[in-house]
């Protein structure tokens, strides 16, 4: 057991964790949030897991909580501005970008820090920016949408 | 289609409303079932067995029951006396097959890698995870069976002792209920295939592969001496779920409540049937008094679920010189895996796959047969295109060599075959309502300029670019007549819909079935909100709880737009017609239902627009003030209605796809896809592009990718996503969706119900543009998954 101090969506968290406790558990169980999901064996393919650990997207499944001692954690239940929606959340209700859900917040937390360092990306740029991401129910076209549309919408507001 | 944000004349039908289910989703707050936690909450883990054929000699739970925090280690032999077997009726198609007879854990022997042969169940999923580890199982093996046809042969190792033989099932498709009758059919299929001008015949094998959802099974079992069993199950239909743990574990009927969480992440069919991990669970819950929960991890996913396909079709074809279609004759072997899934027991599919291989064409005759037989590997699964992703990759393949065969345009013997006027009844007994084939047809044909793209493809190849168009066709199930359902799966096929209005004008809505991502909660506000004249937002549709909702088959076979939102109109007409009836008299006047108008929050009579009520006051007065009413009329404004159409019916659809294939290394690029739909009245169009872009992508993943490979012991190879490779972002091209809709007249809104066969004709179109643009080497696939190096090789023989 490992006492830690996380900081997630700023709020500060200080527990005692077994050292083998996998982040991601940490976030769904101890934090109980839950909008960060599980869908692989925690073999860091499927990305639905995925957060921003120092304002960088990291796989949840694939960090102990140990390791995030210190850090600052954002996670999906982070990214609205109180009741507003960020651009990306609300090009994906716009575009019809998810339709289960699943594997929607961890591409949201991908492909925000996506659009921080390529503000304007070709579709191919998102297309490749998402293969750490996968999506069993739209086909992807319609979260490429939803990612151009969020992109343009940054633009705009900058 | 035209974007609309706003409703049109005051009806939401037809308007892009973004969903409703996605603030929810897009801001973390959904709830899925591993999202739900209780209370003293134990958590179960399989011992999954590590053979695919073995004798299970002895299970030693010593030393995981002696860890601290392990609640109970349960084994096959602790549970027979305990509960009934299954297969139970409730389960049970009315069709005659070798039904398998097993109890949730393994008895005596295993039957496939990663079979259930122990349950753990600990305080904590990381403990219970560690006493997987300790339980001792000794197992003597057993020769397994791998390959359907030699389970077939006589005196295989038996799968499934019980049985004298592996053939779970066998059917003819054509020619009638009698062998005689079947026999003079055959003949007759015999005579044209020897007077036919052009005749093909091909073996074609499409590979084990299905659906993934992203999210996993899962199941929360409650159990209250006084109150029985609450189960949070992952399912597509919880009423059906409900009624078979009322069965199996002899539980008063009233005392089991089925909730599928409102968020699922994805189903496909995985979700549908009757699962033997739901009865061990709810059993140990009430066992041992305490909430307990199990959520499948992927590795358990992949060994146990989402495998589909599967089939050998060796199919022949019989042409005129000109092309028309004549006769077809297919001889169909499905690998079933072991059998053991409640409703479909793995033959469902392939016994409609080769019901739907005429497909979208005319015959004259056919001769169609299938058997299936039991293996050591998982049971197959339903993965939308239920059985018929191998069928239309035969028949559609079919075409093209045929075409090739008499030297004629693909698309041109397409067109000329299509059926040309509906209702039609397939030569296998298939019922076909309503549409408009040729209309879809040309719909898609007018997105290319074929004559151009032929010259195009000469000039390429003269430069050493292989560039190759290809098509495919099909007619999927809009929803399942219980005429088609209670022969097929023993359950009804109609839809069913609770409908509440509350005296402050809003409107409740209540459905059994059980979406997982197809956006009901948004299709039922429109059709609710254009029906009342009011604004979505006053509209909250709760579906999947057996104890609020009432009795639906479940969310299968595009039910979603054919039965189960024809039943939400039809509530909401029913609840329509009371209002008109006693505002009528309220006014002192006399009306028909259509003399008023609901819109804008307000019921107006047509003939005088100053005559009207706003809604809220009308169902307010009727629910809170039930006085001075008309005679016989009593108040209170709820209704549950349950919708059955007059016949199946169906939809329509067809695919082009356009490739550039690297001679040099087999490597191909799609650089074009058109589809063309007919989805008929659309409620939401949005929801209905998100539906096609999912299933064709579906489609192509399982056509180029993905594979569950099992090596020649059953050992299952693939079981995790590294290895079972699924369709990235970048792996897939952009779609267009586009749509030449006709009404369907036997549901009250026009609308169809759309997407779960989709996928079916992708493979096909997929693997004609490839032998298309590889023509000049004479190319054909018979094989699935189609990948650069198969092509390559291809094109390596051809060369020498």
């Amino acid at each position: 057991m490992k006492n830690i101090r996380v900081n997630i969506n700023g709020v500060a968290y200080q527990e005692t964790v077994p050292v083998r406790m996998l982040l991601v558990d940490f976030i769904r169980e101890t934090a109980a949030l839950t909008g960060t999901h599980v869908s692989c064996t925690y073999e860091g393919v499927c990305g639905a897991c995925t957060i921003h650990l120092d304002g960088e997207a990291v796989k949840s499944c694939l960090m102990l909580a140990v390791q995030a001692d210190g850090h600052e954690i954002t996670t999906v239940e982070g990214l609205a501005n109180g009741k507003e929606l960020s651009a990306l959340q609300q090009a994906f209700n716009d575009q019809h970008g998810l339709q289960c859900g699943f594997c929607t917040a961890g591409i949201l937390m991908n492909m925000t820090e996506f659009l921080d360092k390529n503000p304007d990306p070709t579709d191919d740029e998102i297309r490749h920016g998402l293969v750490g991401n996968l999506c069993r129910c739209t086909g992807y076209v319609h979260i490429v949408n939803a990612v151009r549309a969020a992109a343009k919408s940054r633009l705009s507001e900058a | 289609m035209a974007s609309k944000a706003t409703p049109d004349n005051g009806s939401w039908m037809g308007s892009r409303l973004p969903r409703r289910e996605d603030l929810r989703l897009v801001t973390g707050q959904g709830k899925y079932i591993s999202d739900i936690v209780l209370p003293r909450m134990a958590h179960a883990v399989f011992v999954r067995s590590d053979y695919a054929h073995a004798k299970i000699v002895s299970i030693d739970t010593s030393a995981a029951l002696a860890l601290p925090g392990v609640i109970s280690v349960t084994t096959g032999a602790d549970i027979v006396d305990e509960m009934r077997s299954m297969p139970q009726p409730v389960l049970l198609p009315n069709l005659p097959a070798k039904y398998p007879t097993f109890y949730p854990l393994s008895v005596d022997k295993v039957k496939f890698h990663g079979a259930p042969v122990a349950l753990v169940i600990a305080r904590d999923k990381y403990t219970a995870e560690d006493a997987v580890e300790l339980v001792e199982v000794e197992y003597e093996e057993l020769p397994a069976v791998v390959d359907p046809n030699a389970a077939l042969e006589p005196g295989a190792p038996l799968v499934n002792e019980d049985h004298p033989d592996n053939e779970i099932f066998s059917m003819t498709f054509t020619g009638g209920e009698t062998q005689a009758e079947q026999d003079e059919n055959d003949k007759a299929v015999e005579e044209i295939f020897n007077s036919a001008d052009a005749v093909i015949k091909e073996t074609f094998r499409v590979h084990r592969t299905g659906l993934t959802p992203m999210e996993p099974r899962g199941v929360l079992c409650d159990w209250s001496e006084s109150d029985g069993l609450t189960a949070w199950i992952t399912t597509q239909r919880p009423h059906i779920d409900r009624l078979a743990l009322v069965d199996l574990l002899d539980i008063p009927a009233e005392r089991v409540r089925v909730i599928a969480p409102r968020d699922q992440g994805g189903a496909f069919g995985i979700k549908a049937p009757f699962y033997r991990e739901n009865v061990i669970i709810a059993h140990m819950a009430r066992k041992l008094g305490q909430p307990v929960r199990w959520i499948e991890s992927r590795y358990e996913s992949l060994m146990n679920v989402g495998q589909e396909r599967d089939q050998i079709n060796t199919l022949e074809v019989a042409a005129t010189k000109d092309g028309k279609l004549l006769a077809l004759r297919n001889r169909g072997v499905a690998d079933n895996g072991t059998g053991e899934t409640g409703v479909y027991w793995g033959f469902l599919m392939p016994f409609l796959g080769a019901h739907e291989i005429p497909n979208t064409y005319t015959w004259d005759k056919a001769d169609i047969k299938l058997r299936v037989a039991v293996t050591n590997k998982a049971c197959l699964t339903p993965s939308r295109a239920f059985g018929h992703f191998p069928t239309r990759f035969a028949i559609e393949r079919g075409i093209d060599i045929i075409a090739h065969k008499i030297g004629m345009e693909p698309a041109d013997v397409r067109r000329k075959n299509l059926i040309p006027e509906l209702p039609y009844t397939s030569v296998t007994g298939g019922y076909y309502d309503s549409g408009d084939f040729l209309k879809v047809w040309d719909n898609l044909m007018s997105h290319v300029d074929l004559a151009n793209f032929r010259e195009e493809q000469a000039k390429a190849r003269e430069s050493g670019r292989y560039i190759g168009i290809g098509f495919g066709t099909g007619v999927e199930l809009s929803g399942m007549a219980s005429e088609v359902l209670v022969p097929m799966e023993n359950q009804p096929g109609y839809g069913a819909a609770s409908i509440r209005l509350d005296p402050r004008g809003t409107v409740q809505i209540f459905g059994g079935d059980a979406p997982g991502g197809q956006g009901h909660e948004t299709s039922v506000a429109q059709v609710v909100a254009s029906a009342f004249g009011i604004k979505p937002e006053d509209t909250l549709t709760t579906t999947g709880d057996t104890a609020t909702t009432p009795f639906g088959a479940g969310t299968i076979g595009a039910r979603g737009a054919s039965y189960f939102m024809s039943a939400v109109h039809n509530a909401c007409v029913e609840l329509k017609n009371k209002i008109v009836r006693i505002l009528a008299h309220d006014l002192g006047i006399s009306a028909q239902p259509d003399d008023f108008e609901f819109s804008n929050g307000e019921v107006v009579l047509r003939s005088d627009s100053s005559v009207k009520k706003t809604f809220r006051e009308i169902v307010e007065r009727i629910i809170m003030h039930p006085i001075n009413m008309p005679d016989g009329e009593v108040g209170g404004l709820e209704a549950t209605v349950f919708f059955e159409a007059a016949k199946p019916m169906i939809c329509f659809n067809a695919d082009l796809c356009i490739v550039d294939v690297n001679i040099d290394n087999g490597e191909f690029k799609i650089t074009r896809w058109v589809s063309s739909e007919d989805v008929g009245n659309v409620i939401n169009p949005l929801i209905v592009d998100g539906q096609m872009q999912g299933a064709i992508a579906q489609g192509l993943s399982n056509t180029m990718f993905e594979e569950f490979i099992y090596d020649d012991q059953g050992q299952q190879l693939t079981a995790d996503f590294e290895n079972y490779k699924i369709a990235t972002a970048a792996d897939l091209p952009n779609i267009d969706v586009t749509y030449a809709p006709t009404p369907c007249p036997h549901t009250p809104m026009g609308t169809r119900g759309i997407g779960e066969g989709r996928p079916s004709s992708v493979p096909g179109a997929l693997c004609n543009a490839i032998c298309d643009a590889l023509k000049p080497f004479g190319i054909e696939i018979t094989e699935l998954p189609v990948r650069p190096n198969a092509i390559w090789k291809k094109i390596q023989e051809a060369r020498s």
